[in-house]
């Protein structure tokens, strides 16, 4: 009975969030309609790294306790982790093609992704080259826990594959120093921005312009950029693109008078619009995190009953 | 303190292997002959002057000498293993070594094919593809932590593989992701040190590259009796 209220609830919530997702949520002013992908992509994307996690601590206590059971729940977990990651991969790709103008980038989060992709994979392709099936549970753990040791190292080696990544942080997680830094002539005229680190040389005025000189350290070199403020409008007049990436700077905000002016510089990623800044949109996207949980667990329980099941039919000599 | 009979275990499993190995060089020869198909293969268009006028060919080098270690490795480190399944031995090794010395023992195997395979590797590079090693210190440094790690990862695979039925190209596949952020770091250090980098440049990724070959060699102490008598 519970199970059956569990299974309906959580398909009316997902298809209500499917509904929500095209016709309840704007298009997104800057994206367009490509920016309700992200109310898939993150819940995929998160429920991938679950996956792999859920899979590692059952098959530590599948070698504990050698209870089939946390086998049959490491195996789930693994299975869905392998089609969680293939949506989040498939729907990142979408995105990024329209956005960023390609399919794949080596982003950190892809690359993190990839690897996850090939250790399921490696998971799989030993655990169906092994017959004997005691023997498949404890090799299939034993690899799960190894690959479970080298992937944090991932996490500190993959920065530097490259330190730029073009997915919106601060979109998701908006912490003060994605704001952009307030920097001022007389002042404070040192700062980071996410992690670059920026300094104010020098402002100058030219007609309703006013020019700022920073220099920006990305990648271990130093650049000098002058972006420009329009102060008749009180808008960003020139916005520079930061050499090698697909950033760009510009003063966003200028107070003060010449002499001692203040310039708020911003590094914004090209496609990073803040993307659940919209309310609607906002509360799509935690429905749809919730709903997907659901739909995760939900799955992972029924799999390994089925694994539990169909385990009981082999030992009582019944193939299927 | 373990005892010194399971030092002397330990031992005469890695000299056993090793008479065994030198007789019949299967491991060796198949490892010798990947390492010089590569370099002779990029050297034939690319070499031996063609990458040096390459502003890019501390880079293009770094990846193409892992490729080579790796790969090669793939071919040969599984064999002590495969070995002992295939000719039945490994039923006799259980009952009279103890797990752990019987892995010391194929772990000093492994590196000291992994020693020749690398020495081997890099004078075929020098020789064929004109490479100049800038920082000499650096670069040993490199391929020893790169292999202590490589075989660290791997010499539990081997036992891994060895009760599986796929033999061959399981090893490649299983050892993949785990040896990524290995060979990520050292492909990164051995261009710094081709082209000259200095110690401290290369500090932050000697240093991950020692924590992974730790945590790796800590997993593989951990897991290998489990694997061993499964």
């Amino acid at each position: 009975m519970l199970a059956t209220t569990f299974k309906w609830f959580t398909g009316i919530w997902l298809g209500l969030v499917a509904v929500a997702m095209f016709l309840w949520v704007p298009a997104h002013e800057g994206l367009g309609n490509v920016g309700r992908i992200v109310i898939m992509h993150v819940p995929t994307g998160w429920l991938t790294s679950v996956a792999f996690l859920f899979s590692a601590i059952y098959s530590w206590r599948y070698l504990r306790h050698g209870r089939a059971r946390d086998d049959a729940l490491a195996l789930a977990a693994a299975e869905l982790g392998l089609i969680f990651s293939v949506l989040a991969t498939v729907t990142g790709a979408i995105f990024a093609k329209v956005v960023w103008g390609t399919y794949w980038n080596w982003d950190p989060r892809e690359t993190a992704i990839a690897a996850l992709m090939l250790i399921y994979a490696a998971y799989f392709a030993l655990r169906t080259s092994i017959e004997d099936r005691q023997r498949q549970r404890y090799l299939g753990s034993i690899y799960a826990l190894l690959a479970f040791v080298a992937v944090p190292f991932l996490i500190f080696v993959i920065p530097r594959v490259t330190d730029d990544t073009l997915h919106p942080n601060c979109a998701i997680l908006n912490t003060p120093n994605c704001q952009g830094i307030e920097l001022t002539e007389n002042g404070r005229i040192i700062g980071t921005v996410e992690d670059f680190k920026v300094e104010l040389l020098g402002i100058e005025q030219q007609a309703d312009l006013t020019v700022a000189t920073v220099s920006i350290v990305s990648n271990g070199t130093n650049y000098t950029l002058k972006p420009s403020f329009n102060r008749a409008s009180n808008k960003p007049e020139t916005i520079e693109r930061l050499p090698e990436t697909l950033r760009d700077v510009q003063i966003k905000r200028l107070v003060g008078e010449p002499g001692n002016q203040t310039v708020e510089i911003a590094i914004a990623n090209t496609g990073n619009i803040g993307l659940l800044t919209e309310q609607r949109t906002l509360l799509t996207f935690f429905a749809s995190l919730f709903g997907f949980t659901l739909l995760f667990f939900w799955l992972w329980w029924l799999r390994a009953d089925v694994l539990d099941i169909n385990e009981q039919l082999v030992q009582q000599g019944i193939t299927i | 303190m373990a005892k010194p009979v399971f030092w002397q275990a330990a031992w005469a499993v890695a000299y056993k292997d090793l008479q065994i190995e030198l007789r019949t060089r299967y491991a060796l020869n198949a490892m010798a002959l990947f390492a010089v198909t590569t370099a002779v293969m990029v050297s034939f268009r690319l070499g031996p002057l063609g990458l040096s006028r390459d502003p890019r060919s501390a880079a293009t080098l770094a990846v193409l000498l892992w490729i080579a270690i790796f790969f090669a490795a793939m071919n040969g480190l599984s064999r002590t293993f495969v070995r002992e399944e295939e000719a039945h031995t490994a039923t006799l090794l259980r009952l009279n070594v103890p797990a752990l010395a019987v892995y010391l023992g194929k772990l000093g195997v492994n590196l000291l094919i992994l020693a020749l395979l690398e020495t081997l590797v890099t004078l075929l590079f020098i020789g064929l593809l004109n490479v100049t090693i800038a920082n000499v210190g650096l670069f040993l440094v490199t391929l020893s932590l790169g292999g202590l790690a490589l075989a660290g990862a791997t010499t539990i695979l081997a036992t891994l593989v060895a009760k599986a039925d796929g033999k061959g190209s399981l090893f490649t596949i299983l050892a993949f992701p785990l040896v990524l952020p290995l060979l990520i770091i050292a492909v990164e250090t051995t261009e710094l040190a081709l082209s000259g980098g200095t110690w401290a440049a290369a500090g932050s990724g000697l240093q991950l590259l020692a924590a992974y070959t730790i945590a790796e060699h800590v997993a593989a102490l951990w897991l290998f009796e489990r694997v061993w008598e499964a």
